[in-house]
């Protein structure tokens, strides 16, 4: 029970703990422009909700459903007051977890009740933008798990419902309260990199993505991921967060086009969906985003790599790199002005042949002691990874009725070009960013 | 078997040597901390460089004097 206890306090210590610490970084003004979502959770604001609890329900308690769980039942200022899934096995085992919620296995008939301010919907893709229209319709806050939905036209009806409603709507793109994306990009906006000249994503694992299915006809509804009638893939599993760190670092630009190949490579298990892709986004400007995932190697783990003209950041590490560091002892850098001058004096092979290795590089922590801290191994979440802040901010915006600038349309840019992508794959051609789907937010 | 004596005169010579070479390396990295503009601090922090660019001189010389030795020894017979 004190465990119990000290937890939560930990947890509402550790969001305010948050917001003072990027308060109190220098030049707060640049970090609230390069984070403006961030703007709604000011000390005193978190201050003025008191004993006041968001009144939560969870749709969807597969493991998602269930992590979140976890993390809410940490957080002060909400409790789970129901729960919903029709899958029967996993219903239960939320149950568990929070024996006081009421269960459903409608979501809207959990709608229908006045018992509940806001909803957390970790379901299958497909489900999302019915549930997120039906939910603001009924006048619920809305907390939904990314990708925003499975194909565009339901993107732009999920951000013209939320033109038009008074409600929150968040979507879970946790590294928007992770601490070393928000130091990693205010440092990339302040011009620590110099110019963003190009962008590594990739996402390796090795892992088929399979769950355990009790029976046959069970299959596409455990194993929805794989069916692209229900999933969008790799893209939208896993590079939806990726892309959007790409154009939050070049400031809402949009890439403009699109182009990549996808194929089942390894897991020829019956699935629909691609176990390897590679895809080339290019902004307007010639800078290009180089995105690459793959489930049947793990080696490279998972990075987001952002190339400057005068270092690197690799954001999911925590660390950056400058080109011209001079960090290095006075002795150690003559020794290798001293060697690249006599390799380079080769005639057969001058400077511009020279291996250049990432040896040279000192690595230096965004934040310190969180360097490497998020590997992307987790198939359901990693921690310290903003997860349970951006939950913690959603159940606050719930009490206050504000709207968080900018996640539904970072949600909703990133979305587009997940789809776009697996558009470029599936056609095999170039895709440019179509008229129809572009908003004001986005610059190209 | 012939014995080779090394008298106190030649290890003293050596050492010399060697103490020059050392004297060269420090001085080498007293240049590269103004040049670079880093820490002081650096001439103790690294004196493991200067040991190891100390001990090359030594070398160096030492090969030079090798062959100085050869070159004056075929002189000095014709």
């Amino acid at each position: 029970m004190t465990s119990k206890k000290q937890n939560k306090q930990s947890v509402d210590l550790s969001l305010r703990q948050f917001i003072k610490d990027l308060g109190g970084i220098a030049g707060g003004t640049a970090l609230l422009a390069s984070t403006p979502w961030l703007q709604s959770f000011t000390v005193d604001k978190l201050s003025e909700l008191k004993k006041e609890k968001a009144r939560l329900a969870v749709i969807g308690t597969g493991s998602r459903g269930q992590y979140h769980i976890h993390n809410m039942l940490d957080i002060e200022h909400l409790e789970i007051v129901a729960l919903c899934d029709n899958y029967i096995p996993n219903l239960k085992d939320a149950s568990v977890l929070c024996p006081k919620a009421k269960t459903y296995t409608d979501y809207k008939k959990l709608l229908e009740s006045s018992e509940i301010d806001g909803v957390v919907i970790a379901t299958p893709l497909n489900w999302h933008a019915p549930m997120v229209l039906d939910a603001l319709d009924a006048g619920k806050h809305v907390f939904c798990e990314k990708a925003m939905a499975l194909t565009m036209d339901e993107c732009k009806a999920i951000y013209e419902a939320y033109q038009q409603t008074d409600r929150v709507l968040y979507f879970g793109l946790q590294q928007l309260f992770d601490e070393k994306y928000i130091k990693g990009i205010q440092m990339i906006h302040s011009g620590l990199l110099g110019d963003i000249v190009g962008m590594r994503c990739h996402w390796f694992r090795n892992h088929d993505w399979r769950r355990p299915v009790p029976s046959p006809e069970l299959e596409r509804k455990i194993n929805w991921r794989l069916y692209w009638e229900s999933s969008g893939g790799l893209m939208t599993e896993l590079g939806s967060h990726q892309l959007e760190i790409c154009n939050w670092a070049m400031g809402q630009r949009v890439p403009v086009s699109v182009s990549g190949m996808g194929d089942i490579v390894y897991w020829k298990d019956g699935r629909e969906v691609y176990d390897s892709v590679n895809l080339v986004y290019r902004y307007a400007n010639g800078v290009k985003i180089n995105y690459e995932s793959l489930i049947s190697n793990k080696f490279n783990g998972m990075e987001n790599q952002i190339l400057g003209n005068r270092g690197t950041a690799e954001l999911a590490q925590g660390l950056y790199y400058l080109e011209d560091d001079d960090a290095s002892p006075a002795i150690q850098q003559l020794i290798a002005e001293i060697r690249d001058k006599v390799f380079s004096a080769i005639p057969a092979a001058g400077p511009s042949w020279r291996s250049e290795t990432k040896g040279k590089y000192k690595p230096y922590a965004i934040v310190k002691n969180t360097a490497g801290v998020h590997s992307g191994a987790s198939m359901i979440g990693a921690d310290a990874d903003g997860s349970d802040l951006i939950l913690s901010s959603f159940a606050q915006a719930c009490i206050t009725g504000e709207k968080a600038k900018n996640i539904v349309e970072e949600a909703y840019v990133a979305t587009i070009l997940c789809l776009l992508g697996n558009q470029a794959m599936a056609e095999q051609k170039t895709i440019y960013f179509p008229e129809e789907y572009r908003i004001p937010y986005m610059k190209f | 078997m012939r014995n080779i004596i090394i008298t106190p005169k030649r290890i003293k010579k050596e050492l010399l040597i060697l103490l020059v070479c050392l004297l060269i390396a420090i001085a080498v990295n007293i240049a590269a901390i103004i040049s670079y503009q880093t820490s002081w601090w650096e001439i103790l922090t690294q004196m493991g460089y200067e040991i190891a660019i100390a001990l090359v001189l030594y070398f160096i010389f030492l090969i030079v004097r090798v062959l100085k030795f050869f070159i004056l020894k075929i002189f000095s017979k014709k």
